[in-house]
């Protein structure tokens, strides 16, 4: 059974449709990737994905109820889906790992111990435990993503979701983030991720999505998508995209 | 000196400069904190009506306010209270006015990223505000509080329109009396400046221990 | 209840009112202007500590008690105090000297260093490259700061009341003890004091904003 699952999502600001009909599933132990232009809707299918924001139409499920109309409380099914924002989103009165415990103690009600051992441990898994008692302001971009992962983390979800997350970093610091997302895709973490590192996304991704104006145009496995997209404009963004490289 | 006569007036009288200075900054500081709350996430009515409490307090001069409410709220309840509660209410009115703006600039100040990041946790909206956009709006709030602590302590003084025994009015009374009016207002002015300039130095203290590196930016009052 | 008449009765205080604050805010210009660029320009630590002690004072002692020092305490050895409304207008223009220079001074601060050394790069001497580059700046920059001084003092002129000057303050307390309304009179007076306060404060400000946008500065 599916993870999270939509069905003919759709959302509109206004006037501005901007998903228009989306089906999508991720299962267990599945890294998913997306990719697609500028403006093409992909935040915003995350953040409703995420549970961030109520879609205008359509349907989401998780782990296959309905999570709008079954009554489930959403703040619970929040904590099982993990999210990390294109801006490093830490809270910034907080330490490292005050960041990562705050969720486990507010929303699980983990005790302050266990709660202190469960956020060390995913900020070693994101190799930062060294940094525990530093502030944000004292942490470099890079950092400060990887402890976002690791507050994701340590609510130990069933998914994660990552929108764009080395977009607003320097090449240098990519690599750190892609290194610690490509351990726990390793790990059997189950990842829905909007990137557009492509060697990353041919290496861990079982699917890669390509969207465009609201929809996803076409999905496939990496080599597949990225080799030999069917839609023209797949193939024109791929183009662009790999040119550079 | 002749002053020694009147040091126990004059003592007196300080140490109700202090607690109405206290005592409004308190209860300023719960209004404040309210209102700023009900500004950012309330509904219009309630907006309109923060916005009306504030443009009052701010835009008319404390005086007023002071004799406004020790007059007319025995008229219209028909409670009879005295300088000191009449103070005390306005005094808190007044300074919740102002501080309504600091820390509305300061809750603006935790950004949405951060908010959007709670949800994401499945913290509830009062987790939030709890854990998150308070923590943060008190610490980014201190140096405009700093700024209305010193204010509200010196216009304290006006609570000579209502009789209260606080310093400004005792000193009037012992210079009447004691025809030296230079040499007490000397005095009562002295009082003052070492009171405001050890508190300044006292706060100061307080807030590098308090200090959070990335969030000693300043709000801009609003 | 209130009528226009006693409407009308108030409003003979508003010219005093808007006296006290006008001239105290001229005055405070005339004194807190060249403070901040003594501040700013010299390195006489003498002069520094003298004006730095001159700002402490100001800031820490309440107004009141300058007006009733100056009133009460000054007079004999100054006649012209003997006149409360110069003794109101006197330490409130004081105080706004302390305050307004601090205004110049953050302002002249925020137009930065570069413009100094662009202007000083051209040939400019540090004294032409003020006048000329960072004054004008600093008083776009200071409009908003300036609009709440101008309130403030609009508000704080009412502690002249305590010295029997007959201000808007003082009018509606005479009003009150004429007619026995005890809520009308006050809350018409602060409903004055808001109409008056708040064009001021709100217009220096959206000027203020404006003028910047336009000149790209801050
Ligand atoms: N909260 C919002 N209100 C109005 N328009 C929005 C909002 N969020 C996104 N949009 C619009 O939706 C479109 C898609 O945005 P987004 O999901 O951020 O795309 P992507 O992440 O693919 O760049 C854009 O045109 C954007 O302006
Ligand atoms: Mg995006």
């Amino acid at each position: 059974m599916s993870v999270l699952k939509c069905r003919d999502l759709r959302k509109s600001y206004g006037d501005l449709q901007v998903l228009r009909g989306i089906d999508f599933e991720i299962e267990k132990g599945e890294t998913k990737v997306i990719i697609g232009p500028s403006g093409s809707g992909k935040s915003t299918f995350l953040r409703l994905m995420g549970l961030l924001e109520p879609p205008t139409g359509g349907k989401i499920f998780f782990e296959g109820r309905d999570v709008y109309t079954s009554g489930l409380d959403l703040n619970i099914i929040r904590a099982k889906i993990g999210f990390v924002f294109q801006e490093p989103s830490l809270f910034r009165h907080l330490t490292a790992l005050d960041n990562v415990k705050i969720g486990l103690k507010c929303v699980l009600k983990v005790n302050n111990d266990e709660a202190t051992e469960r956020a060390m441990e995913a900020l070693k898994a994101v190799r930062m435990e060294e940094w525990a008692n530093y502030y944000p302001a004292q942490l470099s971009g890079g950092q400060q993503q990887r402890v976002g992962i690791a507050r994701a983390l340590a609510m130990d979800p069933d998914v994660i979701l990552f929108d764009e997350p080395t977009a607003s970093l320097d090449i240098e610091l990519t690599w750190e983030v892609i290194d610690v997302m490509r351990d726990l895709a390793k790990r059997g973490i189950t990842m829905l991720v909007v990137t557009h590192e492509i060697a990353f996304a041919k290496e861990v991704a079982d699917e890669i999505s390509f969207m465009d104006g609201g929809k996803i145009l076409e999905s496939g496995p990496p080599d597949q998508l990225l080799r030999s997209p069917k839609t023209p404009r797949a193939r024109r963004f791929l183009t662009r995209l790999l040119g550079g490289i | 000196m002749f002053l020694l006569d009147y040091s126990y007036l004059i003592v007196q009288g300080f140490e109700m400069t202090l607690v109405m200075t206290f005592l409004g900054l308190g209860g300023g500081l719960v209004l404040g904190v309210l209102s700023a709350l009900g500004d950012v996430y309330g509904g219009r009515a309630l907006r309109a009506l923060i916005g009306a409490y504030v443009e009052f307090f701010r835009g008319s001069p404390l005086i007023v306010q002071l004799l406004l409410f020790y007059f007319s709220v025995p008229t219209v309840t028909g409670v009879r209270w005295d300088a000191f509660t009449a103070g005390t209410v306005t005094l808190m009115l007044n300074s919740g006015a102002y501080q309504k703006g600091y820390f509305k600039g300061a809750i603006e100040a935790v950004f949405k990223d951060q908010l959007l990041a709670a949800k994401s946790l499945g913290m509830t909206f009062w987790q939030t505000l709890r854990h998150v956009v308070l923590p943060q709006a008190f610490r980014v709030v201190i140096p405009s509080w700093t700024n209305e602590y010193v204010s509200l302590g010196l216009s304290t003084s006006a609570l000579i329109v209502i009789g209260l025994r606080e310093l400004t009015t005792v000193s009037k009374s012992i210079a009447a009396q004691t025809f030296k009016p230079l040499q007490v207002y000397l005095l009562t002015g002295l009082i003052y400046l070492i009171w405001i300039s050890a508190s300044l130095k006292a706060l100061d203290h307080v807030y590098s221990r308090v200090r959070i590196p990335g969030l000693e930016v300043s709000a801009e009052a609003s | 209840m209130i009528s226009a008449q006693d409407l009308i009765f108030l409003l003979q205080g508003v010219p005093t009112t808007l006296s006290i604050s006008l001239i105290s805010f001229a005055m405070g210009f005339i004194v807190g202007m060249p403070i901040a660029m003594i501040r700013q320009l010299s390195r006489s630590f003498e002069l520094s500590t003298v004006l730095e002690g001159y700002d402490k004072v100001m800031r820490g002692v309440p107004v009141l008690v300058i007006m009733l020092f100056l009133h009460f305490g000054l007079a004999g050895l100054v006649p012209l105090f003997r006149d409360p409304f110069i003794s109101a207008v006197v330490a409130l223009g004081l105080r706004s000297g302390a305050f307004q220079s601090q205004i110049f001074r953050s302002a002249m601060n925020s137009v930065g260093r570069d413009q100094m050394m662009a202007a000083i790069s051209l040939g400019m001497t540090r004294a032409q490259a003020f006048r000329h580059i960072i004054v004008p700046q600093a008083f776009i920059v200071a409009l908003p700061g300036l609009g709440s001084e101008i309130a403030l003092l609009i508000k704080d002129s009412s502690y002249s009341f305590v010295l029997g000057v007959l201000d808007l303050a003082k009018y509606s307390d005479i009003l009150r003890a004429a007619t026995r309304s005890f809520i009308y009179p006050y809350l018409l007076a602060a409903l004055i004091y808001v109409a008056m306060t708040f064009p001021v404060a709100n217009y220096l400000d959206r000027w203020g904003s404006k003028l910047k946008t336009k000149y790209g500065l801050r």
